[in-house]
């Protein structure tokens, strides 16, 4: 197929699907749809990235006649959110797009003047391609995860009407949210993007409520105005964007040389994606999106949603290199991956320390994009892949592990290896994968942090607390890790639904194998993307070693090292046969066991030892009014450097 | 390509007779500033054979599988250290042997081995952002971040990083478990603590944990010594003072809050590697 059809099939396929969808009924009905549906999308999105490797980037503009389809849906969606609004009688939600409703006219006419010719409106490089692997693959694999996951929810969730199944609903909002990523991140065009944008908004929205208990709703709808601020700073942004470099290409707006009057506008872009990457002060609608069912938190933390604010972030950076505007961005996301890596220390919900370091991995994604070199794009990109991966596979692994055992609290998965032997394993490998070298996350760390170190000046603070940042994140992962190790005398239950444990163990693999073969991804991959975004080639990656100018990381020779040094141990512990004794309990051990000890009077007492959380330093009542704060001040800051320059 | 590795082998081997014998200095030294004899300097090495004679003990399987990780990762660490490899990873990798530490406690169900696992990643959490930073800090002087770069630069590092060397020594104190840092794992058995961290290991585990504890120690001088590393014995001496030094504040100080910890190694140690990077970055 050419590459013009590839891009309309990985718009259109999950968009006619998910109409398809609606029909659905029952889990098999949905899995005969659905599994194929996303395999075509994998390999449609594995076809694209073969044709857009040999050269720089593919474009393709549709026939003008649908132009004013997307006009006409633009305006169709700015009109649904004010009806809910309205109905929902939410001041907030009415007032943004109300304001967007009369802006989006003002700037199309008075600004634009009419309609005005974008070429290319798609614009396929090798970031582009990246993206919609990730989404592809990473969706792809959610959906079919969801499969097994809905029909068990419903039955478990008493939904306000059980009458009648919503599940249809779920996925067509679902499947239709791949397919306005995909859109999102092939568009080049500003309107284009914009609607793109709107679409995964009005997504995330109907997703959140899907429950329809008065927490979702209420989530939903501060999901939706938080997002809303971000539509209007783009719609300013392409206003001033056209008004001052007389184009609405992306491409043509960063390839111009970061002219003064252009910043601005970028730096608005820059706004929107952190909305959408609910960055600090704009997290708390990701924290409520956990009341949503579990795929549609693995969903919108890890291939969709964020990733759209960051892809933005990260797409924009060649406009904005060498200005204030790259360090203040580079400030804003380091601080925002410090002080909530701090945040998911004090938090003893699951969901909700996975939210915390979703973001702040996001906020690392942004801090690499302001540090603006090609090491600090390549951890950004290298980033965005295996926060995608491992992301998706955590939240996946949590929602069975809350349907099974009833719980989402961390201190309820005391010795959870005992109970799901494999589930467990799976999401220490995960979490492992999240925080340590040689994995790709700790990778993209290592890599930001020697990008960092490597421009002096302001990148001091951001260094600074890229390193605070990263000892917070190994401190609440390893909480959570340890504990699910513990001995606890109880029998593995673990059932198997094959759709999700399929899922998850595919995203493990993928995990594990991604980060082994670091290299030729970098190579592959990563490196093609720098160089059409006009970067240089960050690493020598020959032996398999990445090499840059200042370091070197072995990946495959640490992988050997560290393999040796965790899985070798584990196996003999696992062949070991000999008796467990009892822990030490000032030798008043009860019966000699290691469960209760003789207290006063002669007393058994329980043994209990919960774990550390340590709110005083690390709650939220602690440090979140504080830290929405100082990132409004750096917002701030972020846009008085650019228009006082 | 052949030196780095007969560097690294040497001091793979090499490592745990230093480490020991600075163990067995430390016990003579505290010993006499408490007015006692003390033990031979050799001591160190009849525990660690007598643990090491022991029959196993243990309280769960994930501890055991941990106690090896923590120990190989130590050694992985080290000889990337001593190949003279990037310092970033060296520390990365550290902070993983210190996680599976805590991993391995976290597993039993002890109560003192919990306590004492939280402590550890607090201590973690005071450590690594100055090791981080030091990284950094050696890049600022040397344009990379290889152990490599330290030893063919033409000038030392200290004149240049003293702030950065202060707020290592505060890590020193740390790892070495010396008060007033001394909250995951106490040297005495008697206390609110127990061993903390280590309350579930004993015999030939507690030998593994010694021999780790040797290693990292001497990681940690050897990258003190690198302060000064020409000539490299300068450095030594430092790095011994160093130690030295650590050992006297242990005898004059009582061990203090967790919070405290994390208050002077954020603010006096990472506070102290960024005046000393943007001094660098003003004045030279």
């Amino acid at each position: 197929m050419s590459g013009e059809q590839l891009i309309t099939l990985l718009i259109f396929l999950p968009a006619v699907v998910a109409l398809g969808g609606l029909v659905l009924k029952g889990a098999a009905a949905q899995r005969v749809v659905f599994v194929p549906a996303m395999v075509a999308l994998m390999v449609a999105a594995a076809a694209l990235a073969l044709q857009v490797l040999p050269r720089e980037a593919l474009t393709f503009t549709p026939p003008v006649g649908w132009e004013n389809v997307v006009a006409v849906l633009k305006y169709a969606l700015i009109a649904y959110f004010l009806y809910v609004g309205i109905t929902a009688r939410n001041g907030l939600v009415l007032g943004l797009a109300g304001f967007l409703a009369v802006l989006l006219p003002v700037v199309q006419f008075g600004v634009l003047g009419g309609h005005v010719a974008v070429e290319p409106v798609f614009y396929a490089d090798v970031l582009a391609v990246i993206m919609c692997l990730v989404i592809s693959v990473v969706g792809g694999l959610i959906v079919v995860y969801a499969t097994d996951y809905m029909p068990a929810h419903e039955a478990h969730f008493k939904l306000a009407e059980p009458v009648r199944t919503r599940q249809p609903q779920f996925f067509f909002w679902f499947v239709l949210f791949l397919g306005a990523m995909n859109g999102l991140v092939l568009a080049n065009s500003l309107p284009w993007l914009f609607f793109f944008w709107e679409v995964t908004t009005l997504c995330c929205y109907q997703l959140i409520r899907h429950d329809l208990t008065d927490e979702a709703r209420g989530n939903a709808l501060r999901a939706l105005w938080m997002n809303l601020i971000g539509s209007v700073a783009m719609v300013v942004g392409i206003g001033l964007a056209y008004n001052s470099a007389g184009t609405l290409s992306i491409q043509d707006l960063i390839s111009g040389g970061s002219a003064p009057l252009v910043l601005l506008p970028l730096a608005l872009f820059c706004l929107t994606g952190f909305t959408k990457a609910a960055q600090v002060p704009f997290q708390s609608w990701l924290l409520g999106a956990m009341v949503a069912p579990t795929p549609v938190s693995a969903l919108l933390h890890s291939s969709t949603m964020v990733k759209a604010g960051v892809y933005l972030v990260l797409r924009l950076a060649p406009g904005y290199a060498d200005t204030s505007l790259s360090l203040l961005v580079a400030l804003f996301g380091a601080f925002v991956f410090m002080v909530t890596s701090l945040l998911a220390i004090g938090q003893s919900i699951s969901k909700r320390v996975l939210a915390y370091s979703t973001i702040a991995s996001l906020g690392l994604i942004v801090c690499c994009a302001g540090i603006n070199t090609e090491l600090a794009l390549a951890a950004g990109i290298a980033l965005i892949i295996f926060h995608a991966v491992s992301k998706g596979m955590l939240f996946m692994a949590v929602g069975v592990v809350e349907q099974q055992i009833g719980s989402r609290d961390i201190e309820d998965m005391d010795g959870l290896v005992a109970r799901m032997p494999l589930l467990t394993v799976a999401a220490v490998i995960g979490m492992l994968s999240m925080l340590f070298l040689p994995f790709g996350v700790a990778f993209a760390k290592w890599a930001a942090i020697g990008a960092a170190g490597a421009l002096a000046g302001g990148y001091i603070a951001v260094v600074a607390f890229l390193a605070i940042g990263s000892a917070a994140a190994l401190v609440f992962w390893s909480k959570w890790l340890g504990r699910m190790l513990g001995e606890v005398p109880v029998v593995a239950d673990e059932k198997k639904p094959v759709s999700a444990y399929g899922s998850v163990l595919l995203l493990v693999v993928g995990a594990v194998g991604l980060s082994i073969f670091v290299a030729p991804l970098v190579a592959a991959l990563i490196q093609p993307a720098l160089s059409t975004m006009g970067y240089s080639q960050a690493f020598d990656v020959s032996g398999w070693h990445l090499r840059t100018a200042i370091g070197v990381f072995p990946p495959w020779a640490l992988f050997l090292a560290v393999t040796a040094a965790v899985l070798l141990p584990a196996l003999f512990a696992r062949g070991y046969r000999g008796d467990l004794d009892p822990v030490y309990l000032c030798g008043v051990n009860v019966n000699g066991g290691s469960v209760q000890f003789t207290g006063m009077a002669g007393k058994p007492v329980l043994v209990t030892a919960g774990g550390a959380y340590w709110k005083q330093w690390f709650g939220e009542s602690r440090l979140t009014p504080a830290s929405n704060w100082i990132a409004v001040l750096l917002l701030v800051a972020l846009f008085a450097g650019v228009v006082l320059r | 390509m052949t030196w780095p590795i007969i560097v690294a082998v040497a001091a793979v081997l090499l490592a745990p007779l230093v480490g020991g014998l600075l163990r067995g200095l430390d016990r003579k030294i505290t010993a006499r500033l408490q007015g006692r004899i003390g033990p031979p300097v050799v001591q160190p090495f009849y525990d660690f054979g007598k643990l090491v004679g022991k029959s196993r003990v243990v309280s769960s399987k994930a501890s055991m599988a941990w106690a090896w990780s923590y120990f190989l990762l130590t050694l992985t660490a080290f000889t990337l250290f001593f190949m003279g490899q990037d310092l970033l990873v060296v520390f990365l990798i550290l902070a993983f042997a210190g996680g599976s530490l805590a991993f391995g406690a976290l597993s039993a169900r002890s109560p003192y081995a919990r306590f004492g696992a939280n402590r550890e990643l607090l201590q973690i959490l005071a450590c690594e952002p100055i090791l981080l930073l030091a990284a950094v800090a050696v890049y600022f002087q040397t344009g990379k971040f290889t152990v490599c770069s330290i030893l063919e630069a033409n000038q030392p590092l200290l004149p240049y990083l003293p702030l950065v060397f202060v707020a290592v020594l505060i890590v020193l104190g740390i790892k070495m478990r010396k008060s007033p840092f001394d909250i995951a794992a106490s040297e005495h058995a008697h206390q609110e603590l127990v061993r903390g961290v280590y309350t579930e290991y004993s015999g030939r585990f507690l030998a593994l944990m010694e021999l780790t504890h040797w290693y990292k120690i001497v990681l940690l001088l050897a990258f003190i010594a690198l302060f000064w590393a020409q000539p490299l014995w300068v450095g030594v001496l430092i790095a011994l003072g160093a130690y030295f030094l650590e050992l006297w504040l242990d005898n004059i100080a009582a061990r203090l809050r967790w919070s405290w910890m994390l208050g002077v190694s954020w603010s006096l140690g990472v506070g102290f590697v960024v005046v000393n990077l943007v001094l660098l970055s003003v004045v030279v």
